[in-house]
């Protein structure tokens, strides 16, 4: 598969862009993830929500290889993810991801931030990425924050610049996991508006989130892990208003309430 | 309490005594209860009278020739004697030295602009300046000596000039230091072939400026040393990691003076029989791997306290393990254990005292050995020592506090505004 990379990503191209087929992993002796399946479109908005220890954050770090998944295969815009660094390299410049602790590089700038991986993996001049990176500080609405260091902005702000950071790389995925979980309520919505802005670009993204009001809005499918499956995988509508499976129902009324 | 009848709600009042001011303060912290309060009046009449008594005996008691008699020796041991340098004065040598370091000070305040960097080189010249106009006679401290420490002034200053006026980068500091370092060595050692500069052997090297080179040569090598050690026993590659966790437990287990000892005899075992190794080499090369291995564990604890989720955003956004390490784990690392790296520069510092127990005669051995064999001095051992305890607490509370200047300047202290600028209320702090 390896040498046949590049057929590969030509052939891959109109096919998901995330295909995980029978994806498990374990923590020592804990079965994390026990066969997950699932298939994530161009495009596509998937919210996944699920109890802690469900296994959600898990599988969203799997695609970019933050957690090595042990069975199971895993192709991420035609490249599969193998113990080849240049495929798990290929697959990180592709896939941009925010934290649920924003993790800023609090010993650089705001700008330096977000120039950083630009110059040092897509090698582009200095001149080039603090462009991007102030037009994508314009686009989280903290343009005037530039010079600024992570210590010095409030939660919200600190997650609008991981976002830039992210995109920065011009990533075609972009995985959230639980974006707004450490932020104060009334920081939430100002990093709610930027990712609902970016989903309306037509970006690829999986959000693990328990903020119900902005999956219902944004998602395609909503997913529900619990004990390292995907139980249920329907629209929001149906996924709320119907949902097939006792444990989905049960988890929603505890979160709806 | 009792006055605060009116509800003060919402009200922008101004803060607490203790908060401000020094009465309040004092209030608060000294006399609070009576035992604070007996303290307070025991541990300032203690301080008192060991104030009186010891500036009595500093200004009446003392006698202080002693320095003056011995004060070249200090500086350079037993480098410009008759044994060492026969018919030659080579007093110049380590003094021209100085002036290469004097310079780079210079530089380093050009380039920081300002702030500790230029207090630092003001701070080294005065002193250096204060001593050529010691109350002594000719005969004993001469004019030439005088001139070449005045001299300082001009050679800091070009050091900013040159600095300043070619636009030299912090990578040209380091490299002037390389060379200023190497010019050093040969000046003090003497090329045979040059007219003036006759070789001096290493064994005749001494006094504070053996002491400041064995702690300029561990300093600078046993940080990157000990920061490869670091990175090395945090390897996954099991070999790198063994070794590296067998280098530091070794020379962590042994005493210095012990390793100083051995050093004698194994040293020269790494090098080819006919490689002459001095014994200033032997005991700069055990104290740059002793200091490196406790360097290791300073930079190892500051890379475990490093959230792993900033390793984590580097990988995601597709950076190398090596660009993660090197740009973004070891400066916070660095930053964070700053205290613990400049704690072991001021210790390793302190332990170049040690290299007397291999014949090197630094600036305390010469001491104390100039007042055992001078039956008229050996009643002035106190004023030797109280000066050597003041030298050395200089060169110390100097590394402490720079250390403490970048601390601050790295945002790492706790000022109340930098504080209040992580808090994000920046603005309300300006009035």
């Amino acid at each position: 598969m390896k040498e046949n990379m590049t057929d590969e990503t030509i052939a891959a191209h109109d096919g998901p862009m995330i295909v995980a087929r029978d994806v498990h992993k374990w923590f020592g002796n804990f079965h994390v993830l026990r066969g997950v399946t699932t298939s994530v479109d161009r495009s596509e908005k998937v919210v996944v929500v699920g109890p802690s220890g469900s296994g959600k954050s898990t599988f969203i770090r799997t695609i970019n290889r933050l957690e090595e998944h042990q069975r199971g295969d895993i192709v991420v815009d035609g490249v599969p993810m193998t113990q080849d660094v240049r495929n798990i390299d290929a697959i990180r410049r592709e896939v941009g991801m925010v934290f649920q602790q924003f993790n800023l590089f609090p010993h650089l700038s705001v700008l330096q931030n977000i120039t950083l991986a630009p110059m040092k993996v897509r090698k582009w001049r200095r001149s080039e990425a603090e462009e991007v990176a102030m037009e994508l500080l314009v686009r989280v609405g903290i343009p005037e924050q530039a010079e600024k260091y992570p210590g010095e902005l409030s939660g919200g702000q600190q997650q609008r610049v991981a976002i830039a950071r992210a995109l920065a790389m011009q990533p075609k995925i972009m995985l959230f996991d639980e974006p707004t979980s450490a932020l104060d309520p009334e920081m939430i919505r100002e990093v709610l508006d930027v990712m609902r802005e970016l989903a309306e670009s037509g970006m690829t993204m999986i959000i693990v989130t328990h903020e119900i009001g902005f999956a219902t809005e944004v998602a395609d499918r909503i997913m529900m892990f619990d004990e390292g499956v995907i139980i249920e995988d329907a629209p929001p509508s149906q996924f709320f208003n119907n949902p097939q499976q006792e444990r989905t129902q049960a988890f929603l009324s505890q979160i709806l309430s | 309490m009792a006055e605060a009848t009116q509800p003060t709600t919402g009200q922008r009042l101004p803060p607490p005594r203790s908060e401000v001011g020094a009465i309040g303060w004092a209030r608060q912290n000294l006399f609070s209860t009576w035992y604070n309060t007996l303290l307070t009046v025991v541990a300032s009449a203690v301080t008192i009278l060991v104030l009186v008594f010891g500036l009595r005996w500093v200004i009446t008691g003392a006698d202080w020739t002693v320095i003056g008699v011995l004060g070249g020796q200090m500086a350079i041991g037993q480098y410009n004697t008759e044994a060492s340098c026969p018919g030659q004065n080579c007093f110049w040598r380590p003094q021209a030295a100085l002036m290469l370091a004097t310079a780079m000070f210079g530089m380093a305040w050009a380039l920081a602009g300002g702030g500790v960097a230029k207090r630092l080189a003001i701070g080294v010249v005065v002193v250096i300046t204060l001593f050529a106009f010691l109350p002594y006679s000719f005969e004993r401290m001469g004019m030439d000596v005088r001139l070449l420490l005045v001299a300082n002034i001009p050679a800091m200053l070009a050091g900013w000039a040159i600095a300043r006026f070619t636009g030299m980068s912090g990578r040209g500091i380091v490299i002037y230091g390389v060379a200023a370092f190497i010019v050093t060595l040969l000046l003090l050692r003497g090329i045979p072939a040059v007219p003036g500069l006759q070789t001096v052997s290493v064994i005749h090297w001494g006094g504070i400026t053996l002491n400041l080179l064995l702690a300029v040569v561990g300093i600078v090598l046993s940080l990157p040393i000990g920061i490869a050690l670091a990175l090395g026993r945090r390897s996954n590659l099991p070999v790198v990691k063994l070794l590296c966790v067998v280098f530091i437990e070794v020379f962590r287990g042994v005493p210095l003076i012990t390793l100083l000892f051995m050093s004698q005899v194994l040293v020269p075992l790494a090098f080819p029989d006919d490689f002459h190794t001095s014994s200033l080499l032997r005991a700069g090369i055990v104290i740059t791997l002793f200091s490196s291995a406790y360097m290791a564990e300073n930079i190892r604890g500051g890379l475990q306290a490093l959230h792993p989720g900033q390793a984590e955003a580097a990988r995601a956004l597709g950076l190398s393990a090596w660009e993660t390490t090197l740009l973004i784990s070891l400066p916070q690392a660095i930053r964070n254990v700053i205290p613990a790296i400049v704690g072991q520069f001021i210790s390793l510092f302190k332990d170049t005292s040690l290299v007397y127990i291999i014949g090197m005669l630094d600036v305390v051995e010469i001491s104390r050995a100039f007042i055992q064999g001078n039956a008229q001095y050996l009643g002035n051992a106190k004023e030797v020592f109280i000066f050597l305890a003041l030298v050395f607490w200089v060169f110390c509370y100097t590394m402490s506090y720079v250390s403490g200047k970048v601390e601050e300047h790295l945002g790492v202290g706790g000022s109340p505004q930098a504080t209040l600028a992580r808090l994000g209320m920046e603005g309300t702090a300006r009035p």
